[in-house]
């Protein structure tokens, strides 16, 4: 992307205003995209995103800088515009690259060797398999996305990294409709694989599981509302983990005191059934990177072990401020963010419980079998999500399927009310949205069960 | 090459590729962002930014490729025809040629023309409000003061050409409050005309935060809700896109069918006015002219918002809402906004009398279902009772119906407040709505 003699002189001249380190971030994104309606195309789109962020730090402070243009002249005139906040002495010189690391992870079917009509196909079975599944199922919206990106990340340290992701996504969202009642059903399988990923994702499984949520949803009555024991399934089931837990333990949060686990390494946080973990390394996984944002390798990070909290996600302009190492969890969405500490695959480790035991000893309560997404204030650990296939249990037993639920809590006390954790960890996938931009991310758990929680909606009776 | 060299020369090559038409819009921005923490720069942003977005029709049919790169028109000329023949749709998507637009006046901005050096003091000066305020206010979580410069060209081979500039700026401050084991914290922004504005937004975004201490919630049930301003737009602007004609007909959303028909109590009435003198734009993202229209009067659906496609569709004429997103042109409000009434804050809490004031609704982009219409909301907000704040409230969700709500409109309030600026906006005022259902750890 860059003669590594002009990087070095960009890299420097980031320098010249008395900051203590430079970074150069380049990328060059392409990415297609297919919208279907009930089998039929609607819109194809193409996208090529190409630019450079120039980042400059001096103690804690942080300056930064981008550019869609990126000429020599237009490189240059990017870093002296970071720099230009700093207005000291020249402090440090941008060395040689002598730390190389390469992340490459070739695609082995690129998709700009894909012909769209093979992205098509893909649509056209998930659509059919959903609408074959029922014939209250009145619409199937599908989607189809990849994007490959390679990016380039040095600094003034010497580290020259690169890296290639491809990552493609299908979406297949179905409608069930009686009258002028609509429920819906979502299933968005995914990986961080070329277009071979279609040799293990299956579009027609993916079609028929969003149909068979909308149909339950359709008969399904409204969700009581309540503070009772929640039954949390496998997979996407992870967001809790996402949202009530990791968020709160990025070093954007913990760094400047804004998270409700500050200060509480080596405590115990959470249950001891719960072990969690952030692992950018899985090949192939939607949320995986061989190099981070910041030019550092992706690595596996236990975050919690056996309840107790053991290190948090940390990137270059926290670990300066927290005095702790990096984790290789720096990530941004584009060139036009500057990084921040992120996730990538984060799960909850398989426990030994047994998964039906902990519906049948549950007394009354929810079971969350599909959830949607959610958010979380770090600062109080205040957090909600959306479930998208609910089912109420009452003695132990499935009752009925429940619609409209949400549940809320506080991060630091649903982890210590988690009760059970089951066997089978799968996970799911997800695009989060935070400081700098919106990344892909894997959430994992085996089935867990929560003593209680506040559950929400329309407060239905049963 | 520059932007005029590489429009010439797309359109030339798409027109001999045998295209119908062709369109390109080029946008460039030029944003400054400064943020301050204990009196120092913390985080500092600028940038200059291109895209290029091509449209080209084909039989009939769009396709569409988008690049930063001002390199290679031919190949991404291709890559639109490629998209073109994938698409299956019969639906005629016309383009926009050349219209009269209305005349706009820029609306005032407190930073224009300010200095780099001016504007971070003012940052500073922001945080340092902020701290004064209370004595529990810990420090800040974000203090930013953000300009941004834009400016659009829109180009087609029907001898289209539209030219328009955007500018925003703003301050935006979160502060963090802390008493004994209790930590909060609260947001406020001001913007354009507003952003000289420092003691009004750390104020508000100090009372945010203190208003929430001892806040707990409420025994599950229905209660009568007053919903202010700004969490009102929020919930308008989670569920706008039942209002697209595009999502209606394509059966995704519940007002398909209902032009002319009761959808709201007939207190409520729904503007989509582009000229808004708050936020006012020309022509919409297809080159046509921009027009103010009541989407709902008095509780009677008028319209939906119309592109180019989805009028011809319909056979009327598009109302000036059609919004580029990633994967082409579809629909976006402009200013979409509820008609204000009369009255205070103060005085709807008389009105409600004892009910639940909410301020704050959380995970929008999770918590609603804008095609069956339900939502299901963590909020905050305050009891009321005889008519006054009792205490705070939290750890609840507020649950219901989109169109339920808008039917169970009992009072509108004054006070019309509108989101950020920018391509979409939405504003409301208070409103007192029908018993909603409630749940909490009670």
């Amino acid at each position: 992307m860059i003669e590594r003699a002009l990087a070095q002189r960009v890299l420097d001249a980031a320098l010249g205003t008395g900051g203590d380190f430079s970074e150069l971030y380049m990328e060059d994104t392409e990415s297609h995209s297919i919208s279907m309606l009930n089998g039929t195309v609607e819109n194809a789109s193409y996208r090529r995103r190409r630019g450079a962020g120039i980042r400059v730090l001096k103690g804690e402070q942080s300056a930064y800088a981008y550019t869609a243009e990126v000429d020599a002249e237009a490189l240059l005139e990017t870093a002296r515009a970071a720099a230009a906040i700093l207005k000291g002495e020249r402090q440090a010189q941008a060395g040689p690259f002598d730390s190389v690391r390469r992340g490459d992870y070739g695609p082995k079917l690129p998709f700009d060797a894909i012909q769209n009509r093979r992205r098509i196909a893909l649509l056209e079975r998930g659509t059919a398999a959903a609408q074959a599944q029922s014939s209250e199922i009145a619409r199937v919206v599908a989607g189809y996305g990849d994007v490959d990106q390679r990016v380039l990340v040095c600094n003034s340290e010497g580290v020259w990294a690169e890296d290639r992701r491809p990552r493609t996504r299908l979406s297949f969202d179905a409608v069930a409709a009686q009258g002028e009642e609509m429920q819906t059903g979502a299933e968005r399988p995914a990986a961080g694989k070329g277009f071979e990923a279609y040799e293990t994702i299956d579009p027609e499984e993916a079609g028929r599981q969003a149909a068979k949520t909308a149909v339950t949803m359709l008969h399904a009555p409204q969700c009581p509302a309540g503070f009772l024991p929640v039954v949390i399934d496998g997979g996407f089931g992870g967001v809790i983990l996402h949202e009530a837990c990791v968020h709160s333990l990025e070093a954007t949060s913990v760094a400047k005191g804004n998270s409700e686990f500050c200060g509480k390494l080596g405590q115990q946080i959470a249950s001891e059934k719960v072990t969690a973990i952030d692992d950018g390394t899985l090949p192939g996984e939607w949320g995986s990177i061989r190099i981070d944002d910041e030019g550092n390798p992706a690595r596996r990070n236990v975050l919690i072990e056996k309840g107790v909290l053991k290190g948090y996600l940390v990137d270059i302009l926290g670990s300066r401020i927290m005095g702790m190492e990096v984790t290789g969890s720096g990530r941004r969405e584009s060139y036009q963010y500057a990084p921040t500490s992120r996730m990538t695959n984060t799960f909850f480790a398989p426990g030994t419980d047994d998964e039906e035991e902990m519906i049948a000893t549950m007394g009354e309560g929810l079971f969350a079998r599909r959830m949607g997404g959610g958010s979380v204030n770090p600062l109080t650990g205040e957090f909600n999500f959306a479930v998208l296939e609910g089912y109420w249990v009452r003695d132990g037993k499935i009752l009925t399927p429940v619609r409209g639920a949400s549940l809320i809590g506080r991060g630091a006390e649903v982890l210590m009310a988690i009760d059970r954790i089951g066997r089978n960890m799968w996970m799911g996938y997800g695009m989060c949205g935070s400081r700098s931009g919106s990344v892909p991310t894997n959430v994992g758990q085996p089935r867990i069960r929560v003593t209680s929680m506040t559950i929400g909606g329309k407060g239905g009776k049963l | 090459m520059d932007a005029k060299q590489f429009r010439e020369a797309a359109f030339r090559y798409a027109q001999k590729a045998g295209c119908q038409g062709a369109e390109l819009v080029e946008s460039r921005s030029k944003d400054f962002s400064v943020g301050v923490l204990k009196g120092e720069v913390d985080t500092y942003t600028v940038c200059r930014t291109l895209s290029l977005s091509l449209r080209v029709q084909l039989d009939g049919k769009n396709g569409y490729a988008t690049t930063e790169a001002a390199e290679n028109p031919e190949a991404l000329v291709d890559a639109a025809l490629d998209n073109a023949r994938a698409v299956g749709s019969e639906d005629i998507h016309p383009m926009a040629g050349p219209a009269q637009y209305p005349a706009v006046t820029a609306p005032a901005d407190a930073l224009m023309g300010m200095g780099e050096v001016e504007k971070i003091d003012l940052c500073k000066a922001l945080e340092a409000a902020t701290l004064a305020q209370d004595p529990r206010v810990k420090r800040v979580s974000t203090c930013r003061v953000v300009t941004a410069e834009g400016e659009v060209h829109l180009h087609n081979t029907l001898g289209l050409e539209a030219h328009r500039e955007e500018r925003i700026s703003c301050i935006l401050v979160n502060g963090i409050l802390e008493d004994g084991a209790e930590v909060h914290d609260g947001g406020a922004f001001r913007a354009r005309g507003e952003s000289l504005d420092l003691t009004g937004c750390a104020r508000e975004a100090v009372e945010e935060a203190a208003m929430q201490f001892g806040g707990k919630p409420v025994a599950p049930g229905r209660y009568p809700i007053l919903l202010r301003n700004d969490a009102a737009y929020s919930l308008l602007s989670a569920f706008s896109g039942m209002f697209s004609a595009d999502a209606a007909q394509k059966g995704l959303s519940l007002l398909a069918g209902r032009e002319g028909s009761t959808i709201a109590s007939p207190l409520l009435t729904i503007w989509d006015d582009p000229l808004y003198s708050l936020n006012p734009m020309a022509f919409d993202d297809e080159g046509v002219p921009a027009r103010r229209k009541k989407v709902v009067e008095e509780g009677r659906l008028l319209t939906l918002l119309h592109n180019l496609k989805t009028a011809r569709k319909a056979g009327v004429s598009s109302t000036g809402n059609g919004g580029r997103g990633s994967g082409g042109i579809g629909v976006s409000p402009s200013n979409f906004y509820i008609q204000p009434g009369e009255g205070s804050l103060d005085s709807l809490m008389e009105k409600l009398g004892t009910g639940l004031l909410i301020t704050e609704l959380s995970g929008l982009h999770a918590g609603v279902n804008a095609l069956s219409g339900e939502f299901s909301l963590l909020c905050k907000g305050q009891l009321v009772e005889g008519g006054k704040i009792a205490r705070p409230v939290a750890y609840i969700t507020l649950g219901g119906s989109f169109l339920e709500l808008l039917q169970g409109v009992q009072y509108i309030g004054g006070d019309l407040r509108f989101s950020l600026p920018s391509g979409s906006c939405f504003g409301s005022p208070s409103l007192c709505l029908a018993p909603l259902a409630v749940s909490g750890q009670g």
